[in-house]
Protein backbone atom coordinates (compact mmCIF):
# COMPACT_ATOMS: atom_id res chain seq x y z
CA UNK A 1 0.00 0.00 0.00
CA UNK A 2 1.44 2.87 -1.08
CA UNK A 3 1.56 5.88 1.60
CA UNK A 4 -0.35 8.84 1.40
CA UNK A 5 2.52 11.12 1.40
CA UNK A 6 3.71 9.44 -1.41
CA UNK A 7 0.29 9.06 -3.31
CA UNK A 8 0.13 12.75 -3.06
CA UNK A 9 4.00 12.68 -4.94
CA UNK A 10 3.14 10.79 -7.53
CA UNK A 11 0.14 12.62 -8.46
CA UNK A 12 2.53 15.95 -8.29
CA UNK A 13 4.87 13.99 -10.90
CA UNK A 14 2.06 13.50 -13.20
CA UNK A 15 1.34 16.65 -13.46
CA UNK A 16 4.94 18.20 -13.32
CA UNK A 17 4.62 20.00 -10.56
CA UNK A 18 7.67 18.65 -8.46
CA UNK A 19 10.77 20.20 -7.17
CA UNK A 20 13.95 18.55 -7.60
CA UNK A 21 14.33 17.36 -3.79
CA UNK A 22 10.87 15.81 -4.31
CA UNK A 23 11.69 14.65 -7.64
CA UNK A 24 14.65 12.20 -5.58
CA UNK A 25 12.32 11.77 -3.06
CA UNK A 26 10.32 9.92 -5.26
CA UNK A 27 12.05 8.41 -7.19
CA UNK A 28 14.07 6.31 -4.84
CA UNK A 29 10.48 5.57 -3.10
CA UNK A 30 9.22 4.04 -6.57
CA UNK A 31 13.10 2.14 -6.62
CA UNK A 32 12.08 0.61 -3.52
CA UNK A 33 8.24 0.05 -4.19
CA UNK A 34 7.48 -2.31 -6.95
CA UNK A 35 3.53 -1.35 -5.91
CA UNK A 36 3.98 2.23 -6.17
CA UNK A 37 5.77 2.33 -9.51
CA UNK A 38 2.61 0.02 -10.60
CA UNK A 39 0.47 2.58 -9.49
CA UNK A 40 2.49 5.60 -10.62
CA UNK A 41 2.35 3.58 -13.73
CA UNK A 42 -1.20 3.23 -14.05
CA UNK A 43 -2.24 6.40 -12.72
CA UNK A 44 0.35 7.73 -16.13
CA UNK A 45 -1.76 5.84 -18.57
CA UNK A 46 -5.08 6.74 -16.89
CA UNK A 47 -4.07 10.43 -17.67
CA UNK A 48 -2.45 10.05 -20.73
CA UNK A 49 -5.33 8.62 -21.94
CA UNK A 50 -7.65 11.42 -20.65
CA UNK A 51 -5.00 13.68 -22.29
CA UNK A 52 -5.51 11.93 -25.63
CA UNK A 53 -9.44 12.36 -25.68
CA UNK A 54 -10.56 14.22 -28.69
CA UNK A 55 -12.72 17.22 -27.54
CA UNK A 56 -16.36 17.05 -28.82
CA UNK A 57 -17.49 19.38 -31.25
CA UNK A 58 -20.46 21.65 -29.86
CA UNK A 59 -23.33 21.02 -32.66
CA UNK A 60 -23.63 23.48 -35.78
CA UNK A 61 -26.95 25.03 -34.29
CA UNK A 62 -25.77 25.57 -30.68
CA UNK A 63 -24.73 29.11 -31.83
CA UNK A 64 -28.31 29.89 -33.63
CA UNK A 65 -30.41 28.15 -31.24
CA UNK A 66 -28.69 30.63 -28.26
CA UNK A 67 -28.91 33.46 -30.00
CA UNK A 68 -32.67 33.05 -30.98
CA UNK A 69 -33.28 32.44 -27.17
CA UNK A 70 -32.40 35.99 -26.18
CA UNK A 71 -35.51 37.94 -26.98
CA UNK A 72 -35.34 39.72 -24.81
CA UNK A 73 -31.56 41.17 -25.71
CA UNK A 74 -32.41 42.76 -28.75
CA UNK A 75 -34.89 44.78 -27.16
CA UNK A 76 -32.43 46.19 -24.02
CA UNK A 77 -32.32 49.99 -24.55
CA UNK A 78 -28.77 50.46 -26.06
CA UNK A 79 -26.83 53.46 -24.46
CA UNK A 80 -25.84 55.73 -25.93
CA UNK A 81 -22.07 55.36 -27.10
CA UNK A 82 -20.07 57.96 -26.60
CA UNK A 83 -17.32 59.05 -28.80
CA UNK A 84 -14.34 59.31 -26.85
CA UNK A 85 -11.36 61.36 -28.61
CA UNK A 86 -7.79 61.07 -26.79
CA UNK A 87 -6.48 63.79 -26.65
CA UNK A 88 -2.19 63.43 -27.47
CA UNK A 89 -1.02 63.16 -24.24
CA UNK A 90 -3.92 60.99 -23.00
CA UNK A 91 -3.36 58.81 -25.46
CA UNK A 92 0.51 58.94 -25.27
CA UNK A 93 -0.05 58.02 -21.86
CA UNK A 94 -2.77 55.09 -22.44
CA UNK A 95 -0.02 53.78 -25.32
CA UNK A 96 3.10 54.16 -23.10
CA UNK A 97 0.57 51.95 -20.13
CA UNK A 98 -0.43 49.33 -22.93
CA UNK A 99 3.20 49.02 -23.92
CA UNK A 100 3.92 48.35 -20.60
CA UNK A 101 1.66 46.25 -19.58
CA UNK A 102 1.82 43.87 -22.69
CA UNK A 103 5.89 44.03 -22.28
CA UNK A 104 5.03 42.92 -18.73
CA UNK A 105 4.16 39.94 -20.25
CA UNK A 106 6.96 38.63 -22.16
CA UNK A 107 9.96 37.83 -20.70
CA UNK A 108 13.24 36.69 -22.74
CA UNK A 109 15.37 34.12 -21.14
CA UNK A 110 18.55 34.66 -23.01
CA UNK A 111 20.16 31.59 -24.18
CA UNK A 112 23.43 33.19 -25.92
CA UNK A 113 25.94 30.64 -25.77
CA UNK A 114 29.06 33.49 -24.98
CA UNK A 115 26.93 34.79 -22.44
CA UNK A 116 26.88 32.08 -19.69
CA UNK A 117 25.20 34.23 -17.06
CA UNK A 118 20.86 33.56 -17.89
CA UNK A 119 19.38 36.92 -17.87
CA UNK A 120 16.03 38.28 -18.28
CA UNK A 121 15.31 40.97 -19.90
CA UNK A 122 11.61 42.51 -21.36
CA UNK A 123 10.50 41.96 -24.30
CA UNK A 124 9.68 44.41 -26.88
CA UNK A 125 6.64 44.72 -29.09
CA UNK A 126 7.26 44.43 -33.28
CA UNK A 127 7.15 47.71 -34.58
CA UNK A 128 3.93 48.92 -36.18
CA UNK A 129 5.71 50.70 -39.34
CA UNK A 130 3.21 51.36 -41.86
CA UNK A 131 4.53 48.85 -44.10
CA UNK A 132 2.32 45.12 -44.43
CA UNK A 133 4.90 42.11 -42.85
CA UNK A 134 5.97 39.84 -45.12
CA UNK A 135 4.68 36.55 -43.63
CA UNK A 136 7.12 33.79 -44.37
CA UNK A 137 5.41 30.51 -42.25
CA UNK A 138 2.47 30.10 -40.63
CA UNK A 139 1.30 27.02 -38.56
CA UNK A 140 -2.34 26.51 -37.75
CA UNK A 141 -4.15 24.86 -34.67
CA UNK A 142 -7.15 23.83 -35.61
CA UNK A 143 -7.59 20.91 -33.21
CA UNK A 144 -6.84 20.21 -29.02
CA UNK A 145 -7.47 23.18 -26.11
CA UNK A 146 -5.04 25.79 -28.51
CA UNK A 147 -6.73 27.32 -31.44
CA UNK A 148 -5.74 29.74 -34.23
CA UNK A 149 -2.78 30.31 -35.70
CA UNK A 150 1.52 31.38 -35.44
CA UNK A 151 3.00 33.22 -38.15
CA UNK A 152 6.78 33.92 -38.70
CA UNK A 153 6.75 37.40 -40.57
CA UNK A 154 9.36 39.60 -42.02
CA UNK A 155 9.13 43.20 -41.55
CA UNK A 156 11.75 46.35 -42.19
CA UNK A 157 12.58 45.72 -38.66
CA UNK A 158 13.15 42.06 -38.97
CA UNK A 159 11.73 39.05 -38.27
CA UNK A 160 8.71 38.41 -35.44
CA UNK A 161 5.86 36.53 -34.81
CA UNK A 162 2.07 36.65 -34.98
CA UNK A 163 -0.03 35.05 -32.16
CA UNK A 164 -3.67 34.70 -32.65
CA UNK A 165 -5.08 32.12 -30.62
CA UNK A 166 -8.20 30.82 -28.66
CA UNK A 167 -8.42 28.56 -25.83
CA UNK A 168 -10.75 28.36 -22.87
CA UNK A 169 -7.42 28.71 -20.25
CA UNK A 170 -4.72 30.65 -20.45
CA UNK A 171 -2.04 29.83 -22.81
CA UNK A 172 1.93 30.62 -22.69
CA UNK A 173 3.94 29.89 -25.31
CA UNK A 174 7.49 29.38 -25.51
CA UNK A 175 10.03 29.96 -28.03
CA UNK A 176 12.93 29.09 -28.71
CA UNK A 177 15.02 30.90 -31.78
CA UNK A 178 18.42 31.31 -32.78
CA UNK A 179 20.22 31.16 -29.77
CA UNK A 180 16.94 32.61 -27.48
CA UNK A 181 14.36 31.85 -25.48
CA UNK A 182 11.07 33.54 -25.13
CA UNK A 183 7.88 32.79 -23.18
CA UNK A 184 4.82 34.79 -23.90
CA UNK A 185 2.34 34.61 -21.37
CA UNK A 186 -1.17 34.76 -21.03
CA UNK A 187 -2.12 34.57 -24.45
CA UNK A 188 -5.61 33.11 -25.82
CA UNK A 189 -8.33 34.66 -23.73
CA UNK A 190 -10.44 37.69 -24.25
CA UNK A 191 -9.32 40.47 -21.14
CA UNK A 192 -5.52 38.64 -21.25
CA UNK A 193 -2.80 41.01 -21.64
CA UNK A 194 -1.54 39.11 -24.46
CA UNK A 195 -5.35 39.45 -25.93
CA UNK A 196 -6.14 36.66 -28.96
CA UNK A 197 -3.58 38.76 -30.92
CA UNK A 198 -0.39 39.43 -30.59
CA UNK A 199 2.99 40.16 -32.62
CA UNK A 200 6.64 40.11 -30.63
CA UNK A 201 9.74 40.70 -32.48
CA UNK A 202 12.92 37.95 -32.66
CA UNK A 203 15.58 39.86 -33.00
CA UNK A 204 17.48 36.69 -33.05
CA UNK A 205 16.09 35.01 -36.23
CA UNK A 206 16.98 36.09 -39.79
CA UNK A 207 19.43 33.21 -41.27
CA UNK A 208 17.81 31.39 -43.99
CA UNK A 209 17.08 28.06 -43.26
CA UNK A 210 16.89 29.17 -39.19
CA UNK A 211 13.72 27.85 -37.40
CA UNK A 212 11.43 28.72 -34.66
CA UNK A 213 10.26 25.96 -32.01
CA UNK A 214 7.15 26.85 -30.61
CA UNK A 215 5.77 24.78 -27.41
CA UNK A 216 2.01 25.86 -26.20
CA UNK A 217 1.31 25.41 -22.38
CA UNK A 218 -1.65 25.05 -20.48
CA UNK A 219 -1.76 25.71 -16.95
CA UNK A 220 2.08 24.74 -17.02
CA UNK A 221 1.46 21.42 -19.11
CA UNK A 222 2.59 21.12 -22.50
CA UNK A 223 -0.49 20.56 -24.93
CA UNK A 224 1.22 20.92 -28.37
CA UNK A 225 4.40 21.86 -30.12
CA UNK A 226 5.25 23.23 -33.71
CA UNK A 227 8.32 24.35 -36.33
CA UNK A 228 8.17 27.73 -38.09
CA UNK A 229 11.35 27.61 -40.70
CA UNK A 230 13.22 30.97 -42.17
CA UNK A 231 12.87 29.79 -46.26
CA UNK A 232 16.56 29.94 -47.30
CA UNK A 233 17.84 32.38 -49.04
CA UNK A 234 16.10 35.35 -46.69
CA UNK B 1 -16.28 42.43 -24.50
CA UNK B 2 -17.98 41.50 -21.21
CA UNK B 3 -18.49 44.84 -20.81
CA UNK B 4 -20.24 45.67 -24.31
CA UNK B 5 -22.52 42.48 -23.57
CA UNK B 6 -23.55 43.82 -20.21
CA UNK B 7 -24.55 47.42 -22.43
CA UNK B 8 -27.09 44.98 -24.68
CA UNK B 9 -24.26 44.87 -27.58
CA UNK B 10 -25.86 41.17 -29.36
CA UNK B 11 -22.38 41.57 -31.54
CA UNK B 12 -20.29 40.88 -28.42
CA UNK B 13 -22.80 38.46 -27.04
CA UNK B 14 -22.79 36.39 -30.33
CA UNK B 15 -18.94 36.62 -29.48
CA UNK B 16 -18.66 35.06 -26.33
CA UNK B 17 -20.73 32.41 -27.62
CA UNK B 18 -18.50 31.67 -30.06
CA UNK B 19 -15.68 31.89 -27.91
CA UNK B 20 -16.76 29.78 -25.05
CA UNK B 21 -19.09 27.36 -26.96
CA UNK B 22 -16.87 24.88 -27.37
CA UNK B 23 -15.40 24.22 -23.86
CA UNK B 24 -18.74 24.64 -22.17
CA UNK B 25 -20.42 22.22 -24.29
CA UNK B 26 -17.35 19.96 -23.86
CA UNK B 27 -17.69 20.14 -20.21
CA UNK B 28 -21.08 19.31 -20.27
CA UNK B 29 -20.17 16.57 -22.36
CA UNK B 30 -17.86 14.91 -20.16
CA UNK B 31 -20.64 15.31 -17.28
CA UNK B 32 -23.39 13.66 -18.93
CA UNK B 33 -22.01 11.50 -21.49
CA UNK B 34 -24.93 12.61 -23.66
CA UNK B 35 -24.70 15.25 -26.40
CA UNK B 36 -28.58 16.10 -26.76
CA UNK B 37 -28.21 16.64 -23.08
CA UNK B 38 -24.47 18.53 -23.18
CA UNK B 39 -26.17 20.69 -26.16
CA UNK B 40 -29.38 21.92 -23.38
CA UNK B 41 -27.09 22.04 -20.81
CA UNK B 42 -24.58 24.66 -22.92
CA UNK B 43 -27.87 26.69 -24.26
CA UNK B 44 -28.72 26.97 -20.35
CA UNK B 45 -25.22 27.92 -19.17
CA UNK B 46 -25.20 30.75 -22.37
CA UNK B 47 -28.91 32.25 -21.06
CA UNK B 48 -28.21 32.00 -17.62
CA UNK B 49 -24.61 33.95 -18.69
CA UNK B 50 -27.15 36.45 -20.32
CA UNK B 51 -29.56 36.76 -17.17
CA UNK B 52 -26.75 37.22 -14.62
CA UNK B 53 -24.39 39.15 -16.46
CA UNK B 54 -25.13 42.61 -14.71
CA UNK B 55 -24.42 40.10 -10.85
CA UNK B 56 -21.08 39.50 -12.48
CA UNK B 57 -17.66 40.56 -10.66
CA UNK B 58 -15.63 42.21 -13.50
CA UNK B 59 -12.72 41.53 -11.16
CA UNK B 60 -12.95 37.67 -11.20
CA UNK B 61 -12.19 35.49 -14.20
CA UNK B 62 -15.02 35.13 -16.69
CA UNK B 63 -13.81 31.56 -17.40
CA UNK B 64 -14.41 30.72 -14.01
CA UNK B 65 -17.30 32.09 -13.67
CA UNK B 66 -18.85 30.62 -16.64
CA UNK B 67 -17.31 27.15 -16.24
CA UNK B 68 -18.68 27.49 -12.91
CA UNK B 69 -22.46 27.81 -13.90
CA UNK B 70 -22.00 24.74 -16.42
CA UNK B 71 -20.99 22.51 -13.56
CA UNK B 72 -23.52 23.43 -11.64
CA UNK B 73 -26.45 23.04 -14.57
CA UNK B 74 -24.50 19.47 -15.57
CA UNK B 75 -24.72 18.23 -12.04
CA UNK B 76 -28.52 19.50 -11.88
CA UNK B 77 -29.06 17.92 -15.42
CA UNK B 78 -27.70 14.62 -14.01
CA UNK B 79 -30.36 14.66 -10.97
CA UNK B 80 -33.43 15.24 -13.37
CA UNK B 81 -32.14 12.59 -15.85
CA UNK B 82 -33.48 8.72 -15.19
CA UNK B 83 -30.15 6.50 -14.77
CA UNK B 84 -31.36 4.91 -18.45
CA UNK B 85 -30.85 8.14 -19.70
CA UNK B 86 -27.83 9.64 -19.22
CA UNK B 87 -26.08 6.42 -19.91
CA UNK B 88 -26.24 5.02 -23.68
CA UNK B 89 -23.23 2.88 -25.17
CA UNK B 90 -24.15 4.25 -28.91
CA UNK B 91 -24.55 8.14 -28.29
CA UNK B 92 -20.77 8.80 -28.96
CA UNK B 93 -21.24 6.59 -32.41
CA UNK B 94 -24.18 8.63 -33.57
CA UNK B 95 -22.28 12.45 -33.02
CA UNK B 96 -20.11 12.19 -36.29
CA UNK B 97 -16.94 13.30 -36.18
CA UNK B 98 -17.03 13.30 -32.57
CA UNK B 99 -14.81 10.70 -31.36
CA UNK B 100 -13.03 10.15 -35.17
CA UNK B 101 -9.57 11.39 -34.34
CA UNK B 102 -9.28 8.96 -31.22
CA UNK B 103 -5.84 6.73 -31.01
CA UNK B 104 -7.13 4.58 -28.81
CA UNK B 105 -10.53 4.54 -29.63
CA UNK B 106 -11.58 1.19 -26.89
CA UNK B 107 -9.57 3.12 -24.04
CA UNK B 108 -11.31 6.63 -24.82
CA UNK B 109 -14.60 4.93 -24.79
CA UNK B 110 -13.69 2.72 -21.24
CA UNK B 111 -12.74 6.04 -19.86
CA UNK B 112 -15.57 8.07 -21.03
CA UNK B 113 -18.15 4.71 -18.74
CA UNK B 114 -15.65 4.61 -15.81
CA UNK B 115 -15.93 8.68 -15.27
CA UNK B 116 -19.98 8.65 -15.69
CA UNK B 117 -19.64 5.53 -12.58
CA UNK B 118 -17.37 8.30 -10.16
CA UNK B 119 -19.78 10.75 -8.26
CA UNK B 120 -20.35 14.01 -9.74
CA UNK B 121 -17.90 16.30 -8.00
CA UNK B 122 -15.25 13.38 -8.67
CA UNK B 123 -16.05 13.98 -12.28
CA UNK B 124 -15.92 17.71 -12.04
CA UNK B 125 -12.45 17.76 -11.08
CA UNK B 126 -11.22 15.28 -13.87
CA UNK B 127 -13.18 17.72 -16.49
CA UNK B 128 -11.84 20.90 -15.21
CA UNK B 129 -8.02 19.51 -15.24
CA UNK B 130 -7.95 17.10 -18.05
CA UNK B 131 -10.45 18.51 -20.58
CA UNK B 132 -10.61 22.21 -19.84
CA UNK B 133 -6.76 22.08 -18.64
CA UNK B 134 -7.03 24.38 -15.77
CA UNK B 135 -4.62 25.18 -13.32
CA UNK B 136 -5.47 24.25 -9.25
CA UNK B 137 -6.14 28.15 -8.46
CA UNK B 138 -8.60 28.09 -11.08
CA UNK B 139 -10.34 24.96 -10.29
CA UNK B 140 -10.49 26.33 -6.52
CA UNK B 141 -12.47 29.79 -7.81
CA UNK B 142 -14.45 27.61 -9.48
CA UNK B 143 -15.36 25.25 -7.12
CA UNK B 144 -14.77 27.29 -4.34
CA UNK B 145 -12.98 25.31 -2.62
CA UNK B 146 -9.23 25.91 -1.38
CA UNK B 147 -6.58 24.72 -3.54
CA UNK B 148 -5.49 21.88 -1.23
CA UNK B 149 -9.55 20.57 -1.22
CA UNK B 150 -8.62 20.37 -5.17
CA UNK B 151 -5.72 18.54 -5.15
CA UNK B 152 -7.26 16.33 -2.63
CA UNK B 153 -10.41 15.50 -4.42
CA UNK B 154 -8.52 15.29 -8.06
CA UNK B 155 -6.00 12.85 -6.76
CA UNK B 156 -8.80 10.80 -5.61
CA UNK B 157 -11.15 10.85 -8.45
CA UNK B 158 -7.84 9.76 -10.48
CA UNK B 159 -7.52 6.81 -8.03
CA UNK B 160 -11.10 5.89 -8.59
CA UNK B 161 -11.02 6.09 -11.80
CA UNK B 162 -8.16 3.70 -12.19
CA UNK B 163 -9.89 1.21 -9.69
CA UNK B 164 -12.62 1.41 -12.27
CA UNK B 165 -10.92 0.46 -15.04
CA UNK B 166 -8.98 -2.28 -12.82
CA UNK B 167 -12.39 -3.39 -12.30
CA UNK B 168 -13.39 -3.37 -16.04
CA UNK B 169 -10.21 -5.17 -17.41
CA UNK B 170 -8.96 -2.41 -18.96
CA UNK B 171 -5.83 -1.43 -16.96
Amino acid sequence: MTEPAFLELIHASIDGELDEHQRAELASHLLANPESRALRDGLKDVCAALEGMVAAEPPQQLRASILAALPAMAARPQPARRAVRWSAPAWRHAAAFAGALIAGTVLYEARVSHSPDATEVSGTMAGSGTRTPDIVDTVRLDRGPVEGRVSLYRSAAGFGLELELVASAPVDVLVAGGAQKLRISGLGLPGSPGGPRMMVALPGVGTGGQTVGLTFLVAGREVGAATLSVPAGR
Amino acid sequence: MVRRCRDGDVKAFDQLVVRYQKPVFNAAFRMLRNPEDARDVAQTVFLKVFEHLEQYDLNLKFYSWIYRITLNESINALGRLRPSEAISGNEIDQSPGLEQQMENQQMSRAIEQALMRIQPDHRAVIVLRHFLHLGYQDMGNILELPEKTVKSRLYTARQMLRDVLVEDGVC
